[in-house]
């Protein structure tokens, strides 16, 4: 490798391209700078910090000041900024707040300390967004790992609380074990791939995207690198909890703090389906063949599965966790769809997008709900919600409509557009299972509203000793953001035209 | 380039070598009961992906396999830091290590 080339590969670092990310990242080492520097009396300003750079990136974001760099190939390859990418950026930063301002709900309940929180809230947040602009599996894999690492800190970090260490170390076995096993197969691709020497006197190996998704092309029944791909594809479904690999997410969803557990259920399988999405479409579609009947297999199962395991749950969070599953079914009926029908990955993130609002909508009333021991969130705690605080109750109706797919609300915008991309693309029977599984999923949503509305029978004799605690009143901040949560889902189910249009769905 | 010795072991054998650790960690992690016995294992499927990561580099002639070692053993390092640290926790917590006690969360 002659100075030449090396210049040529320093030349193609564009810093600004990646702006965001490492504003998110100085930010969070400024966080912990701040926690030192300032008296005791102030460190609740430090949140408030956290908050102001988050959401100045977002409007930077949205207001499209990076968009100049879509297309292009940074890094020597190993990024490249797509609409896609950005399209996960602005995601991934809206989730990010949001989670903040669950954290500020949960946090002072308990004795844990705060700053570090989100700190680690911040890197993972700039870790995702890298991951989505990926295209290189080293890049790819050290950023997943930045994240997966984060999430266990964030999972067990109330480790007073015996419960979360319990979920932390359940996600750290299978998290490590799915790691592994992406590694080994993004390893084998490597070395089915070999050396590919360019007539310009480059030499491409099997880490960057483009020289597997040319390798593929070529040699669609190496057997090695099918092997290779199908390990890495199931490292992804760890990630979004699809069949096989969702073992992990009840208990972790349970004993995790609720501000994690929607990180988990918002941006984490949001990062698993922008991965998938780039792997499936632009690096392994020439092993169409074996992919198309794995993931409707996957789809097929994971659907069934979320739904009949969500049927008993009585935990509020272990519901969430577990219907999250099937709302991965129907994502990866998307994805099997947008091998052939383009248009589908828009519809995958729009149905992202509605589940991000529900799901944040739900998550909010939980904070509020849940006591300081936040892992036994029960049905039952939800009795007299509508009564008591009718607003929480609004919300919570809202959001648990749309996440189970009710017409006028986003959540059905979602799953149609889902569907009709799967009907075009001719799955029939996979639509098939998914709309059953749609119809199972209104039981269980509709006994959480009629939970939150309806009083139970209750048999005649002494009272239960403990009453459940009655939910405390959001602050302002609170009422804004879950009214807006609300709003954007009634007004998505209406009008999707801004959303759709910027997603590029035709 | 290759030398004599590598000549004569070849890459199926340091492939061999890889697939045999990796099944053995994964086996392991699946019925070792003792959480430190499950991390010592998770470790050795890591390993194993560095073997064969070494030898595919070497064999095809590309150096990026090799610096690609150094990412995974950071990052395998910050792993057990960061798992160490939760076990430790959770054995102030619980008083055991054994996976078979650890069901407190609702099935």
């Amino acid at each position: 490798m002659t100075t030449q080339t090396l210049q040529a590969i320093a030349d193609t670092n564009e810093w600004w391209a990646i702006a965001p990310e490492m504003l998110l990242a100085c930010s969070a080492l400024a966080l912990l700078v701040l926690e030192i520097v300032l008296p005791r009396a102030q460190h609740r300003f430090i949140p408030h910090f956290a908050f102001a750079t988050q959401a100045t990136i977002f409007i930077l974001l949205v207001g499209g000041v990076y968009s100049e760099y879509e297309g292009l190939t940074t890094f020597g390859g190993l990024l490249q900024h797509s609409a896609t990418g950005h399209v996960a950026r602005v995601f991934f930063m809206l989730s990010s707040l949001l989670v903040c301002f669950l954290a500020t709900i949960c946090l002072p309940r308990t004795k844990m300390p705060r700053v570090e929180f989100y700190h680690i809230l911040l890197a993972v947040t700039a870790a995702l967004m890298l991951l989505a602009q990926s295209n290189h599996f080293v890049m790819f894999f050290v950023a997943l790992e930045t994240v997966t690492v984060g999430f266990y800190i964030l999972v067990s970090y109330g480790r007073e609380n015996a419960l979360t260490l319990e979920a932390g170390l359940k996600y750290l076995v299978l998290g490590a074990l799915s790691s592994a096993i992406m590694l080994f197969g993004i390893v084998l691709l490597y070395g089915a791939v070999g050396r590919v020497a360019t007539f310009a006197g480059g030499v491409h190996n099997g880490f960057e995207f483009g020289t597997v998704a040319n390798f593929l092309h070529q040699h669609p029944d190496n057997f090695l690198a099918t092997a290779g791909a199908l390990l890495v594809l199931g490292g992804v479904a760890f990630k979004i909890g699809a069949f096989p690999f969702q073992v992990w997410i009840p208990d972790v969803y349970q004993g995790a703090p609720t501000p994690v557990t929607a990180f988990l259920a918002v941006s984490s399988k949001a990062a698993g389906f922008a991965v998938l999405l780039t792997l499936v479409l632009n690096v392994f579609s020439p092993l169409q063949a074996v992919l198309v009947p794995v993931l409707s297999l996957m789809a097929a199962a994971t659907i069934i599965f979320g739904n009949l395991s969500a049927l008993t749950q009585r935990n509020t969070k272990r519901l969430m966790g577990l219907s999250g599953v099937s709302h991965a079914g129907y994502l990866l009926l998307g994805v099997t769809a947008a091998l052939t029908v383009p248009w589908a990955a828009g519809a995958v993130w729009f149905y992202l997008f509605t589940y991000l609002l529900a799901s944040m909508a739900v998550f909010g009333v939980m904070a509020y709900v849940g006591g300081p021991d936040d892992a036994g969130q029960e049905l039952q705690h939800y009795e007299y919600l509508a009564r008591n605080r009718p607003f929480l109750g609004g919300v919570l109706a809202v959001g648990v409509g749309s996440l189970a797919g009710i017409p006028p609300l986003a959540g059905f915008m979602g799953k149609l557009l889902l569907f009709v991309a799967a009907f075009q693309a001719h799955l029939y029977w996979l639509l098939a299972v998914a709309v059953g599984g749609v119809v199972v999923s209104i039981y269980y949503y509709f006994g959480w509203i009629k939970a939150a509305y309806f009083e139970s029978w209750r048999p005649p004799g002494p009272k239960p000793e403990a009453p459940a605690p009655v939910p405390a009143a959001p602050s302002w901040v609170g009422v804004v953001t879950l009214t807006a949560l609300a709003l954007a889902t009634v007004l998505l189910g209406f009008y999707q035209e801004p959303l759709t249009s910027w997603l590029q769905l035709k | 380039m290759i030398t004599p010795v590598l000549a004569v072991i070849g890459l199926n054998t340091y492939l061999h070598v890889a697939a045999l650790l990796f099944a053995l960690g994964f086996i392991g992690v699946l019925l070792r009961k003792n959480t430190l016995v499950v991390f010592m294992c998770l470790e050795l499927m890591l390993i194993a992906s560095t073997i064969a990561l070494a030898a595919f580099s070497k064999f095809n002639g590309t150096l990026d396999g090799n610096v690609f070692v150094f990412f995974i053993l950071t990052i395998a390092a910050a792993e057990v830091a960061v798992g160490l640290a939760i076990i430790v926790a959770l054995f102030r917590q619980r008083h055991t290590v054994q996976l078979e006690e650890l069901n407190h969360l609702k099935h």
